[in-house]
């Protein structure tokens, strides 16, 4: 090869002309000849620095914005919740018997009466029994509590509640921090959190600690004084009846699996689908499953002031198309975003295998778009994932193209009442399966 | 609140340092990635990246090898993917690409300086080509089409337009004409 045919070949590659076999020829020369090489490089900057040049590119300080935009947004809603836990506490003096808060989800949730709980029935202070499913209540001060059956708890006011038997999950708001989970053996005080509680027949209560903290004493004295222990995100005590030790116990979030989504929207996932309990460092690029499809909540209820594009907002089967006929949401709407991940990583014996992955979750309230693509995903990112989580990046879902009949393809499936999606990931060792899921807010 | 205003300060830094070492970065990502579009892309990502990764940036340090560090990793992965459909350079060209890119860094900087005044010199009908051609989202496919004109026409003519900026380059930095012709 001369020289002329370098210069050739770099011209076809600038120009995007090269076809496969002198794109070989280009790589084998520029492996071989450190010379052609810097020529290449020069070729490369004098093409780049021309499209830099002439291309009118957004300053990558409003492209930065966004992140500014999380803090700018978190210092308002910091000031709303503020106000609204001052009206409320001023509300709560006038009206001796009230509302509390509401049913806010059912699954399956009955009373022992055998009458089914319905969304938006009031929560008033009282007893709660459920026998068997889930029930949601969102309280007025933003203190969301799901029961898990069969329980049985005892609401006193907004910011209190005793768990006589079963299984809660709370999340507390910076509004209701101070929320209190009694217990038969163990006081519990939110501090800005989430977490679960359950109580066995026997009195015995295990804490699990999602995410924050929380200040856990036993109910029963030790002398004088009582014993407190703080509990952090990642980290589990359990306590007993006749002892006023706080034991450190495994952080295990399994028993919390079913009530735990619900206090973030999501009904029910079944087949190979997880929702996953943020613990210590979580973020989607640090958590490997080989055999799950995993949930991660990211922003709640968020009002993005940009357009976002999406892959699909329309019921059925989802399938490849050109940026630009990407459907757009509207700026402004609130929505609650969701991560969808399977990573397939190389194991065992046989590290090629390609196994199908299968699951269906199901939402609360309908899906508004579905994001697949990466660099929609990228996009999304911006503004819905969660901030500082390092994402991982080069993902993709891969649909079969129309009359393709090939093995081996995702399928993604919204159903017509836009609450589920149903998911096929085809595992690709190595490779990262992810999808976005905007959710209307509540 | 100071814990605000420290993350805005370090968002200020950041954006500060980036916005100097896009245009090297853009160009050390489009060595590897080969095609304009695939570049914007991978270097949006690495820019993020670099964005959520900028608290293991140790201040003082070379910001420009650490982009590129970022930005190599976001082009391999978008290469492995790539693969999977067409012929795309291998894992042992981008070392070498992103090894010699280090070293020629600033020389590569000398060059971007000196294009400016090249650009200036064209003459009016190349100067509309290459702005057209160049322009952001255009590829020269459509912007032949637009102009009711064949690809291989200006394919052709931008070949000779960037030789002809090459050439000024090197008469800019008083370098010796290349070998090659």
């Amino acid at each position: 090869m001369n020289d002329r045919d370098l210069k050739d070949l770099i011209d076809q590659s600038l120009n995007e002309t090269i076809g496969e076999d002198d794109l070989r020829a280009l790589e084998q020369r520029l492996i071989e000849d450190p010379v052609s090489r810097l020529y290449y490089l020069k070729s490369i900057n004098l093409h780049a620095s021309l499209r830099h040049r002439f291309s009118v590119k957004p300053n990558p300080g409003n492209v930065l914005s966004f992140i500014n935009h999380f803090f700018t947004i978190r210092r308002v809603l910091l000031a709303v919740a503020a106000s609204l836990v001052l009206f409320f506490g001023i509300f709560s003096l006038w009206i001796p018997s009230r509302s509390v808060g509401e049913v806010a989800q059912v699954v399956g949730a009955y009373r022992d009466n055998g009458v089914a709980y319905e969304i938006g029935e009031a929560v008033e202070p009282g007893s709660i029994f459920i026998s068997r499913g889930l029930l949601r209540l969102d309280f007025s001060n933003g203190a969301r509590v799901t029961l898990e059956g069969p329980a049985e708890l005892e609401v006193f006011n907004e910011s209190r509640i005793v768990l006589r038997r079963g299984l809660v999950t709370a999340t507390i708001p910076e509004s209701a921090v101070g929320f209190v989970v009694d217990t038969i053996s163990a006081h519990v005080v939110d501090l800005g959190t989430s977490f679960g509680v359950s109580v066995r027949e026997n009195g015995q209560t295990k804490v699990c600690v999602f995410d924050g903290e929380v200040e856990v004493s036993s109910s029963k004295t030790s002398g004088v004084s009582k014993l407190t222990q703080l509990v952090r995100e990642g980290e589990a005590v359990r306590t007993k009846v006749d002892s006023s030790v706080i034991d450190s116990v495994s952080y295990e979030t399994a028993q919390f699996e079913n009530a735990w989504p619900v206090n973030y929207g999501v009904l029910q996932t079944t087949g190979s689908m997880r929702f996953v309990s943020p613990g210590p460092n979580f973020h989607p690029g640090n958590y490997e499953d080989n055999e799950h499809i995993v949930v991660f909540p990211e922003k709640r209820d968020f009002k993005a002031s940009e357009s976002i594009r999406v892959d699909m907002i329309d019921p059925g089967e989802y399938e490849k198309s050109h940026y630009d006929e990407k459907p757009t949401l509207v700026p402004n709407r609130a929505m609650t975003s969701y991560l969808l991940q399977l990573d397939a990583y190389p194991e065992g014996k046989n590290p090629n295998r390609r196994r199908s992955v299968r699951g269906q979750i199901t939402f609360a309230n309908p899906i508004v778009g579905v994001v697949t693509e990466d660099r929609l995903l990228n996009q999304s990112e911006v503004v819905f994932g969660i901030p500082g989580a390092d994402y991982p990046s080069a993902r993709t879902i891969e649909p079969r193209p129309e009359g393709d009949q090939r093995p081996g393809f995702d399928k993604l499936i919204l159903t017509a009442d836009r609450h589920s999606l149903i998911l096929e990931l085809r595992e690709n060792p190595g490779h990262l399966d992810q999808v976005r899921v905007l959710v209307e807010a509540d | 609140m100071p814990v605000e205003n420290s993350t805005s300060d370090r968002h200020e830094d950041f954006v500060a340092l980036y916005v100097r070492h896009e245009p090297a970065v853009f160009s050390f990502v489009l060595g590897m990635v080969g095609r304009t579009a695939d570049a914007e892309d991978v270097t949006q990502r690495a820019s993020m990246t670099m964005w959520r990764c900028f608290d293991q940036y140790e201040t003082g340090t070379n910001f420009r090898n650490w982009a590129f560090q970022i930005a190599k990793n976001e082009a391999l992965n978008h290469l492995t993917k790539a693969r999977r459909d067409r012929h795309v350079f291998g894992e042992k060209l981008i070392e070498l690409l992103a090894k010699d890119y280090g070293e020629e860094a600033e020389k590569l900087d000398a060059r971007r300086r000196a294009l400016d005044s090249c650009v200036k010199k064209l003459p009016e009908d190349e100067h509309e080509i290459v702005s057209g051609c160049y322009a952001e989202g255009v590829t020269i496919r459509s912007y032949a089409k637009q102009k009711g004109d064949s690809a291989n026409k200006f394919y052709k003519r931008l070949n000779r337009i960037r030789a002809k900026l090459h050439h000024c380059i090197e008469r800019q930095l008083g370098l010796e004409e290349q070998v090659i012709r």
